[in-house]
């Protein structure tokens, strides 16, 4: 069977399949097609299918894209109602009131995603245990939804205060709006988030309801072409969580698709350090205009529990209460701008010259120097076969758009590159540290998987400086998002506010919590009683009187003392103190559900063709700080030995991109294909 | 002179470190004020004590910490060791008000003080008169609560036990007040921790360097941002609705001296300190002045005291903006806005890119306590958000918080319910209200109404801009007022201002009203599609359209 994964990204569409029976990999590039991104998609089957992969032969058909994430940021969603308790339309508009740019005093809060006079009260009111207060008065949506039909609307979301706790109110709301409005999407809150605040559950259902007509006819659209391509299979889309789900779960809830291409690059690192047996991987993706790393504990990828969409450091942007892994995303990528600001002060990122006009050296009109420029004029990326040859660069144009950066700094060319890669590399770091050092973990017991067309070119100076365990560059880093869609299980999120002060009864309660979302997943797998499926549980917990807490893992079995003295050690691994006197108190209960099924196979790489003298290139000279120009041996990846160590400095090439080994590193290839760095005095 | 490559990555580090205190600090917090309103700051100084680093938090502690950290270094000169902890919460020696606790940590490279660490939080109760400890109607500083003014509260990194018992005994809430205590320390050690990573990594002359870089390169672009306006005096004057104590009207005044690439705020010819709480000390009219003054000459870029060098601040002692003990400050920011918008007002003419019209300026801060179910002691407190003033380009921005506050968050109604003995029973747009009319008009205010569920609740809070209105700019109309009205259960209806002590109990209703910002520009010149998506949206009656745009209400008007 062949494993088949697309990721479409903002200028590339990329396949990679894989042939369980041969051990095959086919890789394929078409160019994204915005409007419809379904026209991409099958140019690159079709680019595959040139290249002898057979369509009927696909069992498994992963797909990542950016429908609804491009819906969100250009605003071309439908047009939508939202219906809220009486009261409150405005809180949707009136957001949490925060001002992060607090010195801009000409600051404007972002634009709710529905207008006010679309968003309508009904008489009906809950409360915080879900009691009813107010029964809902069922009559008030008449003239909501003949209002809905005069003004256009094509989804109608409902939030109700209280939902969280008691779904009935919104549920019989949502029965009468698809009574009076047939053809119109009507979603209530309570079906993508069962977590209180509710700015937050406003948010997230009125933008999964200003998507989820887009994504329904873009999937409808992509199934069909599928099937006339005899591509017959599940078809299975990538979420934000690091899993998958079917198309039809998807479409239920299209928000959880956000971030589903650096998902997928997350899902192919867990699956790595699965592989090579790491419990602790730090990922890092390098891309043109953003760098994006994360962190994987045993094999599952952290969530963010605080998501926000546009979300910047003088940006409120838009809160979701769904699952997205926990990415820390700077703006230093490989076309990231380096530039004086006004201070004296070299600056990288986050201005990105993207891919048009992309770095000086693609020729095509940037004239700033880049991270890629710095590459290039340093001697990593050699210009005639970057890129495996598509964009021949021009080194004497990257030396010219660092002139002005030298002539500042008084330095050479070649020294003002490496400052700004020297910048670069300090921004990567301090993201890096972020999710490790900064939330309690070790980097030093972590492997360290990088990815993205730049990112094989600066870990081993990264990995260097954050003393991990080992640096690991993956098959295919240059398209991993795609890679990792295929190590991806189906996966399903539940979280649930459940408030209680910790002891014996609140576990046992926490309990019957945990039955009642277990039964949720298996019913949301649809597989059956029989389904193999893992639980993770995990309680939201805090001190008395905090108000944020730490998630805290619950094993089968724990008693009481089990789960106080894990949330202590938590506390304090995450906050440097713990606070033994105070009382804990349970705020959530959170459960991971993963349905066991095969995912893709790391086989061992033919052995035959492969060796030292066959690998070898040729050689390239490379600037070091200390050493000056270095000839730098340049072997191909593909035809590296397995398991044996090439000490560095060494240029390793491939289609998607060049790693560069320091000096005192070296470089071995594992039966299964992975490339790992280490540094050769058995340091790091 | 550092490397600029040295110079960006330890202003990286150093940035990355402040960001670190402010994130462990919210979410360690047992405080709301600390975890929703996010009333606290941290910073890192220099040993000649000056900022070189402070987080994204709000703009009340914008440049106090110098003040206080050198008041420190002089109070404990010659007896600082590693290991330990400051402690004060002193408002006439650079702090604002009792109820702010700065914890400060020296840190040593070895035997040499490299910086200090701070963290300013301001506690839930720190005793006094009331719960909460800022009674809007208190006449003196020894009502406001406990104050250490300038204590080690541990050596050695162990906290002095003496120091803590008193704190415990002396508040209302001695859990949370502990466990805002721990989560401060926590974050100043950790501080500590990244600078001596950076001092390791790079030696302790190169940071020194860089931090003087740093100083150096904000003051020479500030003195450019000065020197770009033209010389002149700008005046501007307000009038605070009275103090808690007496309600008579209060004047104040501010001429702005623009010579070269200095810039002088003069308020001499503001009253003598009032008898009620709004007073604000030095430090805290500075902090005022600093925020105005960072908006106009660099309101991206992050804050040190190097920005602040071209700028001079002079007023007399003991007036209403620079008390002296035992003046109540209790309520500062109520009276240091004012310093800030007078600043503002007279800079908005001269960079209209910069400043928009008068907004609600009073955070409306509200205490509503009483016994909850659980029958333990409440405190719900919260700052309102309301309407802004519009700008030269476009309408106000509505439910936003004050100018003293910043990245401060409402406070989520599902979770006040799950908490408290109160149920919201609205919150939304001031329509009724209104805001100023303009080409471009001001931003709503905001309705948020309190249903009490429990006997024997008391609220007090501190409204101001109840009578004198957000200002318009440039023809635009004045906005419209804050208010605090209770609802009795028999119908009768009362408006305060600024209130001390209103008791109430089931069936009464507290409205919490914000006023909308003021216009910008002739309402003339309004444009009819504005008026008219504002009449679709609900946000103007007919009447209304009618009454501020009449060449507008034909296009618009119709119902």
């Amino acid at each position: 069977m062949i494993r088949l994964a697309t990721d479409v990204g903002g200028t590339f569409t990329d396949l990679v399949g894989y042939d369980e029976r041969s051990g095959r990999i086919f890789e394929a590039k078409a160019l994204t097609t915005p409007e419809d991104q379904s026209g991409g998609v099958l140019d690159t089957i079709a680019a595959a299918q040139a290249g002898g992969m057979e369509a009927g032969a696909i069992g498994f058909f992963a797909h990542g894209g950016t429908t609804v994430i491009n819906a969100i940021t250009e605003r071309k969603g439908v047009r939508t109602a939202l219906v809220t308790t009486a009261g409150f339309r405005d809180v949707l508009a009136i957001g949490r009131g925060n001002r992060p740019d607090l010195y801009n005093l000409r600051f404007a809060s972002p634009e709710p995603f529905v207008p006010r006079h679309l968003r309508f009260e009904v008489r009906e009111r809950l409360g915080a245990r879900g009691e009813v207060i107010l029964p809902i008065v069922l009559d008030d949506l008449a003239p909501i939804a003949a209002a809905c039909r005069a003004e256009g609307v094509e989804a109608v979301a409902i939030a109700f205060l209280h939902s969280y706790a008691n779904p009935a109110h919104e549920e019989a709301a949502a029965r009468r709006l698809a009574d009076l409005l047939p053809g119109v999407t009507v979603c209530a809150s309570h079906s993508v988030s069962r977590e209180w605040r509710e700015y937050e559950r406003s948010n997230t259902i009125a933008l999964n309801a200003y998507v989820q007509p887009i994504i329904r006819r873009y999937f409808t659209r992509l199934e069909a072409a599928l099937r006339a391509e005899g591509v017959d299979c599940p078809y299975h889309a990538m979420l934000s969580n690091g899993g998958i789900a079917t198309f039809a779960q998807a479409t239920e809830r299209p928000l959880t698709l956000v971030e589903s291409g650096p998902a997928g690059g997350v899902a192919g690192a867990a699956r790595i350090g699965q592989a090579l047996g790491f419990a602790e991987v730090l990922s890092l993706d390098v891309g043109g205009t953003t760098a994006k790393c994360s962190l994987i504990l045993d094999g599952r990828p952290r969530l963010d529990t605080t998501y926000r969409l546009e979300h910047s450091r003088l940006w409120p942007g838009y809160p979701v209460q769904v699952p997205v892994v926990d990415i820390v995303e700077i703006g230093a990528g490989g076309g990231s701008i380096a530039g004086i600001d006004g201070r004296g002060a070299l600056r990288v990122g986050p201005l990105s010259a993207g891919s048009l006009p992309g770095p000086a050296c693609y020729g095509r009109g940037g004239r700033e120097a880049t991270v890629t420029d710095a590459l290039v004029t340093i001697g990593v990326f050699d210009p005639a076969t970057f890129a495996g040859g598509r964009v021949p660069l021009d080194p004497d144009r990257a030396r010219a758009a660092i002139a002005p950066v030298a002539g500042a700094l008084r330095l050479s060319v070649e020294d003002a590159a490496m400052a700004i890669l020297d910048v670069a590399f300090a921004n990567m770091i301090n993201a890096l540290k972020l999710v490790t050092v900064q939330r309690g973990h070790d980097p030093r017991d972590a492997a360290f998987v990088v990815s993205g067309g730049a990112g094989p070119a600066l870990a081993g100076r990264l990995g260097r400086e954050m003393q991990v365990r080992c640096t690991v560059i993956p098959p295919l880093p240059g398209i991993f998002s795609a890679w990792g869609m295929l190590a991806a299980r189906p996966r399903a999120d539940f979280r649930a506010t459940w408030f209680a002060p910790l002891d014996a009864a609140a576990l046992a309660g926490a309990g019957a919590g945990f039955a009642r979302l277990r039964a949720e997943a298996v019913a949301h797998f649809g597989q059956g009683e029989d389904a193999v499926i893992t639980f993770d549980m995990a309680l939201d917990a805090r001190y008395h009187g905090q108000e944020h807490g730490v998630m805290c893992t619950l094993l089968p079995g724990d008693d009481l003392a089990a789960v106080t003295a894990r949330f202590h050690a938590t506390h304090r691994q995450a906050y440097t103190f713990r606070l033994d006197d105070s009382p804990i108190e349970i705020t959530g209960l959170h459960l991971v559900a993963a349905l066991e099924v095969p995912t893709i196979r790391l086989a061992s790489v033919a052995t035959e063709g492969r060796g030292l003298a066959a690998s070898r290139k040729g050689a390239r000279e490379v600037w070091f700080r200390d050493l000056g120009w270095t000839p730098c041996p340049v072997l191909d990846r593909d035809r590296m030995p397995v398991a044996t160590p090439i000490t560095g400095p060494l240029l390793l090439e491939e289609a998607t991109t060049t790693t560069l080994v320091l000096p005192g590193q070296s470089a071995s290839l594992t039966e299964t294909g992975i490339l790992m760095i280490r540094e050769a005095d058995g340091r790091g | 002179m550092v490397d600029p490559v040295t110079q960006e990555i330890i202003e990286g580090k150093l940035l990355a470190t402040v960001d670190e205190m402010g994130i462990v600090m919210a979410r360690t917090s047992m405080s709301p004020v600390i975890y929703e309103v996010l009333d606290f700051a941290c910073g890192v100084l220099t040993p000649a004590g000056d900022l070189v680093a402070q987080m994204n938090g709000i703009t009340l502690f914008t440049g106090t910490f110098g003040t206080q950290v050198r008041a420190l270094l002089h109070r404990f000169a010659g007896q600082l060791a590693p290991g330990d902890v400051l402690l004060t919460n002193d408002p006439y020696a650079g702090g604002t008000h009792a109820c702010d606790f700065a914890i400060v940590r020296p840190v040593f490279a070895g035997p040499r003080l490299i910086a200090l660490a701070i963290n300013v939080a301001h506690y839930l109760d720190v005793g006094g008169a009331v719960p909460g400890s800022v009674p809007p109607d208190a006449t003196s500083v020894f009502q406001e609560g406990l104050r250490l003014p300038g204590v080690r509260i541990a050596r050695n990194d162990t906290l002095n036990e003496d120091l803590v018992h008193i704190i415990r005994e002396n508040v209302r809430l001695p859990a949370i007040a502990m466990g805002d205590l721990n989560a401060q320390i926590a974050t100043v050690r950790i501080a500590e921790m990244r600078l001596l990573e950076m001092v390791a990594k790079y030696g302790e002359a190169t940071v020194e360097a860089a931090f003087r870089h740093l100083l150096d390169s904000s003051e020479r672009l500030a003195r450019a941002a000065v020197a770009a306006l033209p010389d002149g005096d700008y005046t501007a004057s307000d009038v605070i609705d009275g103090d808690g104590v007496i309600a008579g009207p209060i004047p104040v005044t501010v001429t702005v001296r623009v010579r070269g690439d200095r810039l002088e705020a003069d308020f001499t010819g503001c009253p003598p300190a009032t008898p009620g709480p709004i007073n604000c000390a030095r430090g805290a009219l500075h902090s005022a002045v600093k925020t105005v003054f960072k908006a106009l000459v660099a309101p991206q870029t992050p804050a040190n005291d190097g920005w602040f060098r071209p700028l001079a601040i002079a007023c007399p002692d003991d007036t209403i903006f620079t008390a002296r003990k035992p003046r109540p400050t209790g309520w500062y920011y109520e009276g240091s806005v004012h310093a800030s918008e007078l600043v503002w007002k007279a800079l908005a003419p001269l960079r209209p890119d910069r400043f928009p019209a008068g907004s609600y300026a009073s955070l409306c801060a509200t205490y509503i306590s009483g016994t909850g179910s659980d029958g333990r002691p409440f405190i719900h407190v919260e700052p309102q958000h309301g309407g802004w003033g519009a700008c030269a380009d476009r309408d106000g921005t509505a439910g936003l918080i004050a100018l003293t506050d910043g990245d401060t968050y409402n406070y989520s109604v599902e979770v006040i319910e799950a908490k408290f003995p109160l149920r919201v029973a609205r919150y939304a747009l001031n329509t009724e209200g209104g805001v100023g009319a303009g080409q471009h008009r001001g931003g709503y205010g905001l309705v948020r109404e309190y249903e009490i569920l429990a006997e024997g609740c008391v609220v007090h809070a501190s409204f101001g801009r109840t009578l004198n209105l957000p200002w318009g700019m440039e023809g635009g109309e004045d906005g419209s007022a804050n208010a605090l009205e209770r609802l009795r259960a028999d119908g009768g209806r009362e408006t305060h201002g600024r209130i001390g002590a209103l008791a109430v109990g089931p069936g009464d209703r507290v409205r919490l009203i914000t006023g909308g910002g003021g216009g910008w520009g002739d309402p003339a010149r309004r444009r009819p599609e504005a008026v008219a998506r504002d009449l679709r949206d609900g946000l103007l009656t007919p009447a209304e359209a009618r009454r501020h745009y009449p060449h507008a209400a034909e296009t618009g008007g119709a119902p």
